[in-house]
Formats: structure tokens, C-alpha cells, sequence
């Protein structure tokens, strides 16, 4: 017995010993982390210099996969993303700001040589009452997000052109299931505008980006973006923004169709321009951050995808010929991280695998950029 | 009359001794599992609603023909077919509920309707909640070539043309085709049946379509390949719990395929 517990151990010290070198060896052999930097600086070539993409980065977390993306866009000849950066995702109840991923975001985004509009949205936490959704955001909290919005825009100095305030207020989902109301929207304007510029007097504060929608005063579901527009120009909101977002979106409609307030179609934004001139803001610009066509087989908005892409092509003619006034006409969506399985993924042009679809390729000898 | 004698042991050491047993032969686990089983069974309540009610509700979007379509008032299609036909070889009748295409998964989910039969692709991603069936048809994209073509498949097209869909899948195969094919043409149309037709007219030495398109537009010049170049199975859905609707499913879908009704309502469809 004692024999055997002798043998013990002077075995165990031994094999333990065996077993931290080969894991020791196994752990070397380990290819180190690949280390994504954002590499020399890149131009865009392109021959429209308005084109922009609304790139889906905001649940992306590796960093090849934000830089490949980002890559992409520039290759394809589109000088500007339009980006999401969720207030709720950054700042804590500590108030301290997680920058990590806007960092990687923006500087990728900066090393291709792209500009950015950044829309801020959805809130955290702390900042808003208990059992509200998270793109709920009521006056208590306006002075929390114009702070982080000056913080942002003093942090991304030169990096970040612009910033849109919320997303698509206009809409009863997009501002926390509430009935929405423009005066609502530009007392938040009122708070952030004045907050940014002190922070980053370059940064444009675009208003905003309204939804293109028919519903009628007292929906639930949200308001006419073109009687939102002229609510908040009677509200003063005016004097608190330097450019206006809006999305507009064919779907089944050619661009060409004439613009009409009873239809949703490519060129509503002239309606919502008159908006703007009759309120005397005709200086202004204007930047779609949303467009495009789908083509999903069986979603009923949606177009065959040869009829996608010449409606595109047709669109960007269009704009470029007609539209002074709008500075970037940004493409929904560029990538999303990965399949939707709805008709969402037939808007964008590039798979979750990075294979570009035909679109893009088309884009991008449109941009002058073809190989 | 002979007594046996039984010693009597305290409840304490009975219970000791049986955990020693328990612990001892590795019986914890077993004893674990027999307990839980019960609340694994998959769950009959479905399958036995339907038989009681001898009415399968069946979701789906009636708008895709040759699949489902409603546009005349009158519900028709392959899915169609294939529902009532399930349901008479399961003993029951088919209901057809109708949905939008991108609400038809909550419809299931919040048990509107027993399963859904709609030209639905298998999504991996959707296993955690729903469980598909055995496939019933591929949508995937197909090589169609002239008959009598010597191209057998996609690699037999170094230095010919192909015929697409302009930006349809079939187009993005074909472009990530021409990446290591470099001598490949490619000639976009506005329809897959236009592209079907360049084949035929000898303007394309083969096209790419999706097997809808390939199945509709049936020319007696033209072969499809049947190896396929992607992938995408049709199937019907049930929720995850009830296994037992869905291998009655399975069973009635493999009856169909042997006494060869699944290929009359293919043929009813498609003219194969």
C-alpha cells in the first residue's frame, strides 16, 4: 500500500507538470487575435458625390466585418454612410460613455475616406420611466440627450459631419408608442441644437428623418410627414436645425411617378420641399438618408429586381438633374449583420456573406468605379 | 405455514442505503430523466384538437402563384392542392386560414392556425420555436441548357454565355460563377422567362433560373439540370411542441410521395 501511494505521488506532480506544457505548446501554437486597424488613408473616387449608403454597423462586433463593410462602400464609389449610434447602447446609469464601438465605427469609417451622418436614438435606462420602451424619450430626459449628443459631436470632430436627431418622430412607434407631436419634437431640437454647436460648431444637426406616412392627424399610428413638417415649422423649429432628413421609398412606383399627397413614392420629397419653402427655409438642405426599392419576391411593395435596379439608376438621375437642393441620397440598406428572413433583406446590396448583388455592381460603374 | 423472517429497518437507513445504491451505480442521471420525461413529451394537444375537431387549420399568404393564389376568389395552387390532400390522408379536412406573408409565423405562433403550408422556405434560424417538415419541393436555383447540350453542369460553361434574370439570385450566381470561370458571358434579360427563352433561340448556352421559373416555362427543347446549383427546400411548419402533428405530417407526406399523388399535384402544377 504504501508502495503504491509512493508511486502516486511521484506520478501526479509529473503528469500535471505533462500537462501544462502541452498545454503550454498547444497555447502557442495559437494564432494571435488578428489585429484590425484602420490601415492608411483611403479616398473615394466617385463621379456622384451625393450618394450615400445606410450602412447597419450598430450590431456588428467584429471589427474585419465593420472594416470589409466600409471597404465595400468606398469601392463602390459612395462617399457617405448614413449610421446608427443607440444612445441606450453607450451611456450607463453611471453616466460614463462606452466608446469602444462608435470609435471603431467611426475611425474605419474616416481611414476609407467616408462622411458620416450619424442618427441618435433610443434611450437608456436611467433616463427614461420604468416599463417604457427603449425610443421612448420624454422632456425630462431632453437635456440628458443633447448632452450626449454634444459629447458625441465633440468626440467625432471632422470624423462626423452630422447628426440626426431621433428617427422618424413623425411615427408612433418610433417615439415610444406615444401619440407623436411635432411641438414635442422640436422642444428636443431646441435642446440639442444649441448643445452640439457649442460642443462642435462644424457638426450639422439634421431634423428629423421623417417617415413617409398617410396617416391622418389622430391616427395612433403616427402623422402625415408633410402636416408633421409644417407642425413643426409652426412650432419654430426653423431656427433649430441646419439641414432636413427625410425617407422616401418607391416602392412599386417608377422615380419618375408624379409627386402626389395621397401616394408614397420616390419624389414626395418635392412635396415636402414646397413645406419647406412656404415656411421661407428654401436655403436649407435637404438629405435623404433613406431610399430605395425592394425586391422581394412576394412582399407586395415590392418591384421584380431588374426593375430595382433601373428604378435606382433612375432615381440618382433624377435627383442629380432636379433636386439642387439635396445634398446626399443615401441607399437603405448596405449589409445587414445577418439575414433578416423577411422581405428586409432584398433592400440591401450585399449579403451577410459580403457577395455583393447585382446592384451594387451596377452602382458602382455608375460611380465610375467599375474594374 | 412457514414465516419468513423480515428484519425491520429504520426508514433512515432504507433511505440512506438507497441513495448509497443510487449514487454508487450511476443512477442519479436515470432517475433524473424518468423524472423529467413526462414533461418532455412532445405534446399530442394539437394533433388531438384536429382529430376531435376532424378540421386542420392550415396558414398561408395567397398570394404567390403557382403556390397560393386567392386573386380570381377562388383559392387555388399547388399548396393548396397538397393541403387538402394531407388533410383527406390524415382523415380530417383542411381550413385555410389567410395571413400576410410576414405574419404568417406569429399567426402559428400564437395558434391561429395548426400548421403553415405557404411556400415556405426552412429557416435554421426559426428551429428554436417552429419545426419544419420533410422538404416538398426546392425552390433552388437550376441550370437549364438546350436539349441535347453537352453542358452537364456549371463547370462545363467555361468560355459560353449564360442567361439570367437581371439581379435576380440566378445573376448572383452566375456573377460569383464568372469569378472562376473568367471566359463566362453573362446576358442579362428582364424575366427568367425571357432568359429561358434566349436559351432556347440558341442566344445563351445555358441559363440560370430559380426551379418555379424552370418548372413554369416548359419548352420541349430545354433540359434542366437536375443537379441543382443552390439549395432552398419548401416545407411545411408546425410550433415546436407538437411532434406529434408533425410526424403525423411526415407520415402522410411519405404515403403521398409512394402512392405517387405528390407527383399529380407536382404535374397538375408544373406540366412536368
Amino acid at each position: 500500500m504504501k508502495t503504491q501511494l509512493a508511486q502516486l505521488k511521484t506520478v501526479r506532480p509529473g503528469t500535471g507538470w505533462r500537462l501544462f506544457i502541452i498545454f503550454a505548446v498547444f497555447a502557442a501554437l495559437q494564432p494571435a487575435p488578428l489585429l484590425i486597424v484602420p490601415g492608411p488613408q483611403q479616398q473615394v473616387e466617385t463621379n456622384y458625390p451625393g450618394l450615400g449608403l445606410h450602412t447597419r454597423l450598430t450590431d456588428e462586433v467584429e471589427p474585419w466585418k465593420i472594416q470589409r463593410s466600409l471597404e465595400l462602400v468606398r469601392e463602390m464609389g459612395a462617399p457617405w454612410i448614413v449610421e446608427f449610434f443607440p444612445w441606450a447602447y453607450y451611456q450607463g446609469a453611471d453616466r460614463n460613455i462606452a466608446w469602444e464601438h462608435p470609435d471603431l465605427v467611426v475611425n474605419h469609417a474616416h481611414a476609407q475616406g467616408l462622411q458620416i451622418i450619424a442618427r441618435l436614438g433610443l434611450t437608456p435606462d436611467w433616463a427614461r420611466p420604468p416599463d417604457t420602451a427603449l425610443n421612448y424619450l420624454d422632456a425630462a430626459a431632453y437635456d440628458a440627450f443633447a448632452a450626449f449628443a454634444a459629447a458625441f459631436a465633440a468626440r467625432y470632430q471632422g470624423k462626423v459631419q452630422a447628426i440626426v436627431v431621433w428617427n422618424e418622430p413623425n411615427l408612433s412607434f418610433e417615439w415610444g408608442y406615444r401619440q407623436t407631436t411635432p411641438a414635442d419634437y422640436v422642444a428636443l431640437l431646441a435642446a440639442v441644437y444649441p448643445a452640439v454647436k457649442a460642443a462642435n460648431p462644424d457638426m450639422l444637426v439634421l431634423a428629423g428623418a421623417l417617415a413617409p406616412t398617410l396617416e391622418p392627424a389622430g391616427s395612433p399610428w403616427g402623422l402625415n410627414d408633410l402636416e408633421y413638417l409644417d407642425q413643426m415649422y409652426a412650432a419654430g423649429a426653423a431656427a433649430y436645425f441646419d439641414g432636413l432628413a427625410v425617407h422616401v421609398y418607391g416602392l412599386t412606383f417608377p422615380p419618375e411617378a408624379e409627386p402626389d399627397p395621397g401616394v408614397l413614392n420616390f419624389r414626395r420629397v418635392e412635396l415636402m420641399r414646397e413645406v419647406m419653402t412656404r415656411h421661407g427655409d428654401g436655403d436649407t438642405k435637404m438629405y435623404i438618408t433613406e431610399t430605395g426599392w425592394n425586391d422581394h419576391p412576394r412582399w407586395t411593395r415590392s418591384v421584380r429586381p431588374g426593375q430595382r435596379i433601373q428604378y435606382t439608376m433612375n432615381a440618382l438621375d433624377h435627383a442629380r438633374q432636379n433636386w439642387p437642393y439635396v445634398e446626399v441620397l443615401a441607399i437603405w440598406a448596405f449589409r445587414y449583420p445577418a439575414p433578416t428572413r423577411s422581405y428586409m433583406d432584398y433592400f440591401t446590396l450585399v449579403t451577410p456573406e459580403f457577395i455583393p448583388k447585382p446592384l451594387y455592381h451596377e452602382l458602382q460603374v455608375y460611380t465610375g468605379n467599375s474594374r | 405455514m412457514n414465516y419468513k423472517f423480515i428484519p425491520v429497518i429504520p426508514a433512515k437507513r432504507l433511505l440512506a442505503a438507497l441513495a448509497r445504491f443510487i449514487l454508487s451505480h450511476n443512477l442519479l442521471i436515470l432517475l433524473c430523466w424518468l423524472v423529467l420525461l413526462p414533461a418532455c413529451q412532445p405534446s399530442g394537444e394539437t394533433w388531438a384538437r384536429v382529430q376531435n375537431a376532424g378540421i386542420l387549420r392550415v396558414g398561408l399568404d395567397p398570394t404567390y402563384p403557382p403556390f397560393e393564389n386567392a386573386d380570381g376568389g377562388q383559392l387555388e395552387g399547388y399548396d393548396v392542392d397538397l393541403a387538402r390532400t394531407l388533410a383527406e390522408e390524415m382523415g380530417v379536412e383542411a381550413e385555410f386560414v389567410y395571413f400576410g406573408y410576414d405574419g404568417l409565423y406569429d399567426a402559428l405562433a400564437t395558434r391561429q392556425v395548426d400548421v403553415l403550408l405557404s411556400a415556405l422556405v426552412i429557416q435554421p434560424e426559426r428551429t428554436r420555436d417552429f419545426a419544419y417538415s420533410e422538404p416538398y419541393f426546392d425552390v433552388g436555383q437550376r441550370l437549364v441548357v438546350p436539349a441535347g447540350s453537352p453542358v452537364q453542369n456549371i463547370d462545363d460553361l467555361s468560355g459560353l454565355s449564360i442567361a439570367v434574370e437581371l439581379g435576380a439570385e440566378g445573376h448572383v450566381q452566375a456573377t460569383q460563377l464568372a469569378r472562376r470561370l473568367p471566359n463566362l458571358e453573362i446576358i442579362t434579360f428582364d424575366t427568367a422567362g425571357e432568359a429561358l427563352a434566349g436559351v432556347a433561340n440558341g442566344e445563351s448556352a445555358a441559363a440560370i433560373v430559380d426551379n418555379i421559373a424552370a418548372l413554369i416555362h416548359p419548352d420541349p427543347n430545354l433540359h434542366i439540370i437536375s443537379l441543382p446549383v443552390t439549395v432552398e427546400p419548401f416545407a411545411l411548419v408546425v410550433r415546436i411542441d407538437d411532434e406529434q402533428l408533425l410526424r403525423e405530417l411526415n407520415q402522410a407526406l411519405s404515403r403521398l410521395e409512394e402512392n405517387g399523388r405528390l407527383e399529380s399535384i407536382r404535374q397538375a402544377w408544373f406540366n412536368q
